[in-house]
């Protein structure tokens, strides 16, 4: 406990020799704090995001041929999925059933691709409630076969008004032109501004453009209540709707996920396919979507780590000089110290006390700078380009920092100060008493 | 109220002398879409041609676009190379049967498309670029005798006999002494007109008769249309190797 208070109390004799110090070590705990904090909440960000996008954790595509041996995506009405639904309803908070396709919307002269998702708009109520409208109303949309909610830079780029009509021109399964006319009902924000806007039609009525029968769907889509149940969902569900015959693949193929036409697929590889009769299911879930998006946040990571440790070599290089500067200023002192009773060991504590009292403040300095620039940075709305809200929390970057992390990099710190520190304690605890209070530094 | 009469009158006069004429024998309709179908293809000897298409697109503006087309039906082949404009020069379409393949210099790689797409964004699709095939992809629904401009013509109606083509119905207005399509009609599932075709001027060529000028027009699209015109025509034998992949890539060398 003494060397540790005369360790605190020559800290705090050189205020400015021990604030350079600690401020490069808290620099260099800033930088590796952001990085992972930034991380993390890039992480959870993307996450959610893909989640509200894909409107989902778990996604169930269906897969049939033919008659003539084309692969078409099509779930029909079956018993063991329903039966699967109930006896999991209690790890659902939310499900849909939904048909997509990427058409081309035509109002006069302009159109636009635009994603439109065929919706049960009965069965999914809160969908409605959800939505913003910022022109028309959402009223009409359960009466009229043909209603389309539109987004608002959609209906913008077309020129359309409530109340017009716009032709939506798409292909049928089979790969057959066909046309509709949508009667647009209302404009809605875009939904959480992921630069992926959807537009919302009746199932029905997108089913019977797409060639479906009318209780078909392509996609069926559930919220879990909890997170952590991902995989053992996915495997239940997996082996549930395993047709005879069927081998469960061990990991899930490239699916045909895909959000605003772009397919989500993991890992895109080649495969070898047999014609099968009935219907073959692939379930996917968030967690294989975010597995490149963990990757590459992983590397990140670690080029995150690679540059703190070479700041904390530099810093330790400092901090050897530094001390080994303060072996030569304190050599009488230490012959003082040593001539009343203080034993070698006890001279390298307070070295080594010192080390460790920097590193610990320049930690609580970097977390507490992190801390603030958190706060600011956080609280910034960003109008960013719309894909890159991807990455965002409405509008704003948000930081995720672990307390393993946290209290790993702290102690690499307080390692890295001790290494740094050990060779002048070393060097001032094999001080002659005599030969040091005869020096004359 | 007499006058009502007497447009009634003239109405039912009207109907009376120029009925829509249903043909009682379809074989003949069936014939005639096999005869067009024939003079199309080239028996016995390859083509090749310069297309100029001129884009027409109310929002992107006037674009024109130079092709170069080698062709041979006996094997349902066609290589089709953009030399104009400079920005997709080199970008190539190669038939091979079934196969449709897209070049694209700049990451010289080929990727597998359809003869139902549409040809860079013009209102062509790539199954135009080869001969018809009318007789066998769709059975004739209906049949009128008609006019178009001067021309006596046999109105088709068309409905696909599978979901292979692109259009589920369409409609060819075809000259009465010389079997050649003036006008084409192509609608969607919902019997939506999506686009029409104009073929005001043929060539015979070799054996074949084939339009040398084609206006595509985009029916749900104001204002959006493709006019390309045929020149250079040949009908010399072209090397079997240029209707290969390495053909495209050597040319991009």
């Amino acid at each position: 406990m003494f060397t540790l208070k005369v360790a605190f109390r020559n800290i705090s004799r050189q205020k400015k020799r021990s604030f350079l110090l600690a401020g490069a070590i808290a620099f260099g705990m800033l930088v590796i704090t952001m990085i992972n904090a930034l991380t993390g909440g890039l992480v959870e960000n993307i996450r959610d995001n893909f989640a509200h996008a894909l409107g989902g954790h778990v996604f169930i595509t269906g897969r049939e041929f033919n008659e003539r041996g084309q692969m078409v995506t099509r779930i029909r009405p079956d018993q063991r999925l329903d039966e699967l639904l109930t006896e999991h309803a209690p790890e659902i908070t939310a499900f849909t059933k939904r048909s997509q396709a990427l058409p081309s919307l035509i109002f006069g002269s302009k159109q636009t691709m635009h994603l439109v998702y065929g919706v049960d708009f009965q069965e999914e109520d809160k969908l409605l409630s959800s939505l913003v409208v910022t022109e028309g109303s959402l009223e009409d949309v359960l009466s009229l076969e043909n209603a389309v909610i539109l987004p608002q830079p959609a209906a913008e780029r077309l020129g359309v008004e409530v109340g017009e009509t716009i032709l939506i021109k798409l292909e049928t399964l089979t790969g057959q032109h066909n046309v509709g006319e949508l009667l647009v009902t209302a404009f809605v924000e875009d939904q959480e501004r992921f630069g992926i806007s959807a537009a919302y039609v009746s199932r029905a009525y997108l089913n019977s453009l797409l060639g479906l029968g009318p209780e078909e769907y392509q996609m069926l889509n559930m919220f879990l209540i909890d997170l952590s149940l991902v995989e053992s969902f996915t495997r239940s569900f997996r082996e549930g709707l395993l047709a005879p015959g069927e081998e469960q693949e061990e990991e899930e193929p490239a699916a045909t996920v895909t959000v605003g036409g772009v397919s989500l697929d993991p890992v895109p590889r080649q495969e070898r396919i047999s014609r099968w009769q009935g219907t073959r299911y692939r379930v996917m879930n968030i967690n294989q979507i975010m597995e490149p998006v963990e990757l590459a946040v992983g590397v990140l990571n670690r080029v995150g780590l690679v540059i703190f440790i070479i700041l904390l070599l530099v810093t330790m290089v400092g901090i050897t000089n530094t001390f080994r500067m303060v072996l030569l200023e304190r050599t009488k002192e230490i012959g003082t110290m040593r001539a009343f009773g203080m034993h070698r060991r006890q001279v390298q504590l307070i070295f080594l006390w010192e080390a460790v009292l920097l590193g610990l403040v320049g930690c609580a300095a970097g977390l507490a700078l992190s801390g603030l620039i958190v706060l600011v940075v956080g609280n910034l709305p960003l109008n960013v380009d719309p894909s890159l809200q991807f990455f965002l929390k409405q509008g704003r970057i948000t930081f995720r920092l672990s307390p393993g992390s946290a209290l790993l990099n702290m102690s690499l710190v307080v390692f890295t100060s001790l290494l740094a520190a050990y060779w002048p304690s070393r060097a001032a605890g094999r001080l002659s008493p005599i030969k040091a209070l005869s020096s004359h530094t | 109220m007499k006058k009502i009469y007497l447009l009634l009158t003239a109405a039912l006069l009207v109907l009376a002398l120029f009925p829509p004429v249903q043909a009682e024998d379809l074989s003949q309709i069936r014939a005639i879409l096999e005869k067009i179908d024939a003079q199309s293809r080239f028996e016995g000897t390859d083509f090749s041609a310069v297309l100029t298409l001129i884009i027409e697109d109310p929002e992107e503006g006037i674009e024109k676009m130079v092709v170069r087309q080698f062709r041979r039906d006996d094997g349902e082949r066609y290589l089709l190379l953009i030399q104009e404009p400079v920005t997709q020069r080199g970008q190539g379409y190669l038939l091979e049967g079934d196969n449709l393949w897209f070049y694209d210099p700049s990451s010289r790689q080929f990727a597998h498309t359809s003869l139902k797409e549409t040809f860079q964004d013009s209102d062509v699709r790539n199954a135009d670029f080869s001969s018809t095939s009318w007789s066998s992809s769709y059975e004739v629904e209906g049949y009128y005798e008609g006019t178009l401009g001067s021309f006596d013509v046999h109105i088709i109606e068309l409905k696909a006999v599978d979901d292979t083509v692109p259009f589920p119905y369409a409609t060819l207005w075809v000259t009465k002494d010389t079997n050649l399509v003036l006008k084409v009609e192509e609608y969607s599932l919902t019997r939506r007109l999506m686009r029409s075709a104009l073929f005001p001027k043929y060539a015979k060529v070799g054996e074949a008769v084939i339009p040398v000028q084609m206006v595509f027009l985009d029916e749900l699209v104001e204002g959006k249309k493709t006019q390309v015109s045929l020149s250079e025509i040949s009908v010399a034998k072209i090397p079997d190797h240029v209707f290969t992949k390495a053909y495209i890539e050597r040319v991009n060398r």
